[in-house]
């Protein structure tokens, strides 16, 4: 095999495709809009999608094991709706114990799911449906039927939702700092690596010494431990904890995230830029239509529309992407 | 002036609601099944608490029962479990105007009386709506308040919930007629109506793009308590000379609840939940008792309450109208966040 | 991986006596009588009436299932039914509140549902590579999408001619109670397409292609016509759902149909229908279907909370795919020692 330059690799890869797309996006909307072209705007974009940004990462490595996880959303709100309890009637003041309250439960959340996927070979769909409905109902419950914890009762936490450092607002950084490690984490850990080659190919993996089941017990916990974090983010952010928070979106905007960003469903293929760039189309999203001023009506339907546009987009170009390099091999 | 009326009749109906009088049982084993929106509504804990203590005062037995999801189709499930167990009465809160008729019907059809409040089903799927406020004087309550805050000209906007809640299209109707036809708000310009969802993350969304939007926009009102919430949040986060109105939770809005620059809601709205769900239940109590039939401006006497009659709604059916909105601002929301 | 999640693997021919009692059907009769005993003590009004009162909303989502059974039979999903169901529903209102005699009504009502699902099956079938999820996700935005736009800023439409949506909640009295129509009506569908699946060749050839879609690609199986078919056949299920819908709520709104292809997943896979393709048969699925509604009727007669409900619908599925793995891994691990 012939090496192919750097500068060729990059341009033909998925990627760089993707950063094509959101370029022309910005572009577009600011065009019409110049409000959306502005740091200011772009900070608040990434604080207002922070949760599905952070939960992403988690759905990148279930779904490079060819899992699905539809019950992170229930996870996020039994953890959300835990600490803000916790505010209102356990004395909790500490922003950095409620984090980890928030992440512990998280990833006690993770690790249940992890263990029926893994030791009990049940379906990952089915398994986190089940789930889904589980840790939704524990949510209810935990909130005494269904109280809220409002702003007056969080104490100094929402500070960290609006508080910054550095300039960048602190949401910015967590971000940043999740997308910083993962990256690290999938290229050169070998147990990122080894993600990768339990999802290209379980039995292969298998063979040559990997752990397959407590591979895929790692992943759900990591998806555990994101959602509690986001968990706690979203309380930060929104100064409100109710425990049917992201009850109609559920996991499917990240889900949607991760598949445009390149991740495949059948496992083994899928990078950390791409699930970037995959939540930076789904956030621009919502932040666009209004700025073009396109009726809230036709919101849902347009949003659909340009998924299902991306994907066909995607695959049409991989198919032509397949069919160059088969031409070049067959010569 | 208006302000201190509206004080005065909070403090008179916070007395009334108070000194709770033993009543002889006029509603002894009579059950009462009451259906709320969704659980985890903090706004319908209230009134359904407060409904539970005065239908239990009364001698009847309240089971309140909530829907899976909030959601017509989740309702429809309860009230079919509701029919089996023949109730006498089913005081409802409906998710959708129209999709509870069937089931509704079915339930008066079997000698079930039906009555509603909060948010009302059609005229042909109940017998009585309970309305916490006339929905003329809220939406007059919320566009005086808008003028007021805009200083009487200039640009604002309306943060709804769905763009299917019943509740919010009718006031927003209002306050669009209001807007129209009345010589006093000919200088407002309102621009196009953002709808939340009722989620905080769309809510902001939606505010955060009427900002971009309108850089010349100075009043937001936001009909929902999440919305005005997430709203509340963002515009005080930013420090924006956007100020804000509408209806809220006095709970929720306490830390943004001010008439200085530092706080980003000088005074919102809310009706007396307490009193809703206490008149709610003994409207239903004389419904049951034959009292009442819900027919238009029959009269009865609801406990302390004092005297209601029955009026037209706006809709074509009957309701019974709780009071006037009212208004929550610096001054009074630490005593009110107590309570709801 | 996914091969060792079957639960009737009989390698050993044992005698179809014990073999139908231990099959997963079998325990599902048991766990259907089991139910019902359990809500008759629990519940003081569960009884045949209320039962064939409360029955037709959830059995309008059986036939949901019952095409459901065939997609997850393919190792496949469609989570699009519901907003199809919203967007179907939408139509009929229209339709009928145009005046149309209420024949159209169906007929416009199955059409738009069938395109729905032609739409589906057409980037499923020219795009084989897309994940059926996200496919199904977009549309799902798209149709829900579309109802919106339809039913514009009210968001909610309501039937004015409700004369032929009563006729769909006709019944039938039967001595022992009124018996809905739309219960014979299931059963029928349900038994034609169990015997479809099961016994005809179409039915072979949908589990040959959930087993290894590649085989059956090169044994001659026409896979991306079979594919169509079903997924088209999942928007006329979905239209035939919104009727007998609209036939309990004469009106239909923006969240209408929220939820209900979890709903129709959930009663196929605590059937034994495998959500990775080529295992379980309909009758499994239609038995879990009334063991779940009676369940949740039972328990929704006393008010038990609606969350619960959900929780220990939840709990249920995990544990009906996950104990029969356990016991087989145990029993492996018992005979190996």
């Amino acid at each position: 095999m012939k090496q192919k330059s750097t500068l060729k690799k990059l341009l033909g890869s998925r990627e760089f495709l993707l950063l094509v797309i959101v370029i022309a996006m910005f572009l577009i909307v600011s065009a019409i809009n110049p409000a959306f072209f502005s740091f200011k705007a772009i900070s608040d974009m990434m604080k207002n999608n922070a949760v599905t940004m952070v939960m992403a990462l988690g759905m990148l490595c279930v779904m490079l094991v060819g899992g699905i996880d539809i019950s992170c959303m229930s996870a996020l709100a039994l953890s959300a709706m835990s600490i803000g309890m916790l505010f209102k009637y356990g004395g909790l003041t500490s922003t950095i114990l409620a984090f980890l309250i928030a992440t512990a439960i998280g990833t006690a959340c993770g690790f249940v799911v992890g263990l029926i996927i893994s030791r009990a070979d049940v379906p990952p769909i089915i398994a986190t449906m089940g789930f889904m409905y589980i840790w939704r109902a524990l949510g209810y419950l935990v909130s005494f039927g269904g109280e809220w914890a409002g702003a007056n009762v969080l104490g100094d936490f929402p500070n960290f939702g609006t508080g910054s450092l550095l300039g960048l607002n602190n949401l910015v950084w967590v971000i940043i700092i999740a997308y910083v490690i993962f990256f690290i984490f999938m290229k050169w850990f070998r147990l990122g690596r080894k993600i990768y080659a339990v999802g290209s190919n379980p039995e292969a993996a298998q063979v040559s010494g990997i752990n397959v089941r407590n591979i895929k017990l790692l992943v759900y916990t990591v998806m555990g431990v994101l959602s509690g974090l986001s968990g706690a983010l979203y309380v930060a952010t929104y100064a409100s904890a109710q425990p049917n928070m992201n009850e109609t979106t559920g996991a499917m905007d990240i889900i949607a995230a991760c598949v445009i960003g390149g991740v495949s469903m059948s496992g083994g293929r899928g990078t950390v830029i791409g699930v970037l760039l995959g939540s930076f189309i789904m956030a621009m999203i919502p932040k666009a239509l209004p700025l073009l001023h396109i009726d809230a009506l036709w919101q849902n339907t347009i949003k659909g529309v340009l998924i299902l546009v991306v994907v066909v987009v995607n695959a049409v170009l991989q198919r032509v992407a397949d069919r160059n390099a088969l031409s070049r091999r067959e010569m | 002036m208006k302000k201190t009326l509206i004080g005065a009749a909070v403090a008179g109906l916070m007395v009334l609601g108070t000194a709770a009088t033993a009543f002889a049982g006029s509603a002894d084993g009579m059950k009462i099944a009451l259906v709320g929106k969704s659980a985890g509504n903090a706004f319908f804990e209230i009134a359904a608490s407060s409904f539970v203590e005065a239908a239990e005062a009364e001698g009847a037995t309240v089971d309140v029962v909530y829907p899976e999801a909030a959601t017509a189709d989740a309702q429809i499930k309860v009230l079919d479990n509701l029919i089996s167990q023949a109730p006498d009465a089913i005081c409802i809160s409906a998710n959708d105007v129209n999709a509870l008729q069937a089931k509704l019907e079915e339930a008066m059809d079997a000698g079930i009386k039906v009555s509603s409040f909060d948010s009302a089903p059609n005229p042909d799927s109940r017998q009585i709506f309970i309305n916490q406020a006339g929905t003329k004087a809220v939406g007059q309550a919320l566009m005086d308040a808008v003028c007021d805050l805009a200083g009487g000209e200039g640009q604002w906007a309306i943060l709804s919930a769905t763009s299917q809640a019943a509740n919010q299209n009718a006031w927003i109707a209002v306050m669009e007629d209001l807007a129209a036809n009345d010589e006093k708000y000919a200088n407002l310009e309102e621009v196009p109506i953002a709808y939340g969802d009722d989620e905080p993350q769309k809510s902001t969304d939606q505010t955060q793009a009427l900002l971009d939007n309108y850089p010349d926009l100075k009043v937001i009102c936001a009909p929902t308590t999440v919305g005005i919430a997430a709203a509340a949040k963002l515009l005080q986060d930013s420090g924006s000379a956007v100020k804000l109105t509408g209806l809220g939770l006095p709970s929720e809005m306490k830390e943004y609840t001010g008439a200085d620059d530092a706080h980003s809601c000088p005074y919102f709205y809310l009706w007396d939940m307490q009193g809703l769900g206490k008149l709610s239940a003994l409207t239903t109590i004389a419904l049951v008792n034959g009292d009442i039939t819900g027919a238009l401006d029959e009269t009865f006497t609801a406990g302390d309450l004092g005297e209601y009659t029955i009026t037209e709604a706006d809709d074509g059916g009957t309701e019974v109208v709780l009071g006037l909105p009212l208004e929550f601002n610096e001054e009074n929301i630490e005593e009110m966040a107590k309570l709801y | 991986m996914a091969g060792k999640s079957g639960r009737t693997i009989n390698n050993v021919p044992e005698s179809s006596a014990k073999r139908m009692i231990l099959s997963w059907e079998g325990i599902l009769v048991l766990v259907l009588i089991g139910v019902n005993i359990f809500c008759a003590f629990f519940s003081d009004v569960y009884n045949v009436a209320n039962l064939l009162r409360q029955m037709p909303y959830y059995l309008a989502e059986m036939f949901l299932m019952i095409i459901m059974a065939y997609i997850l039979v393919l190792g496949e999903i469609d989570i699009s039914v519901g907003a199809t169901v919203c967007l179907c529903a939408t139509v009929s209102c229209i339709v009928c509140n145009a005046g149309a005699p209420f024949i159209v009504v169906i007929l416009a009502t199955l059409v738009t549902g069938t395109l729905c699902g032609a739409l589906n099956a057409l980037i499923l079938t020219i795009f084989t590579e897309l994940p059926p999820m996200i496919v199904t996700l977009a549309t799902q935005i798209i149709f829900r999408g579309i109802a919106e736009i339809v039913l514009g800023s009210g968001g909610s439409i309501s039937a004015s001619n409700t004369q032929g949506f009563k006729l769909l909640s006709t019944k039938v009295n039967l001595g022992f109670g009124k018996v809905p129509i739309i219960l014979f009506l299931v059963l029928i569908v349900g038994i034609i397409f169990a015997i479809v699946l099961g016994k005809s060749t179409f039915g072979r050839r949908v589990y040959a292609i959930g087993t290894n879609r590649l085989a059956a690609h090169y044994s001659g199986i026409h896979v991306q016509k079979i594919r169509f078919i079903i997924y088209t056949m999942m928007g006329t299920a979905a239209a035939i759902c919104a009727l007998f819908y609209v036939s309990s709520s004469y009106g239909a709104n923006t969240t209408t149909g929220n939820g209900y292809e979890m709903d129709a997943i959930a009663m196929a896979v605590f059937g034994g229908i495998s959500s990775t393709g080529g295992k379980g048969n309909l009758a499994g699925g239609i038995l879990s279907a009334f063991a779940i509604v009676c369940l949740r009727v039972g328990l929704g007669q006393k008010n038990v909370h609606a969350q619960v409900v959900l929780l220990i619908v939840g709990a249920l599925l995990v544990a009906a795919v996950a104990l029969p793995n356990i016991i087989g891994s145990l029993r492996r691990a018992v005979k190996k020692s």
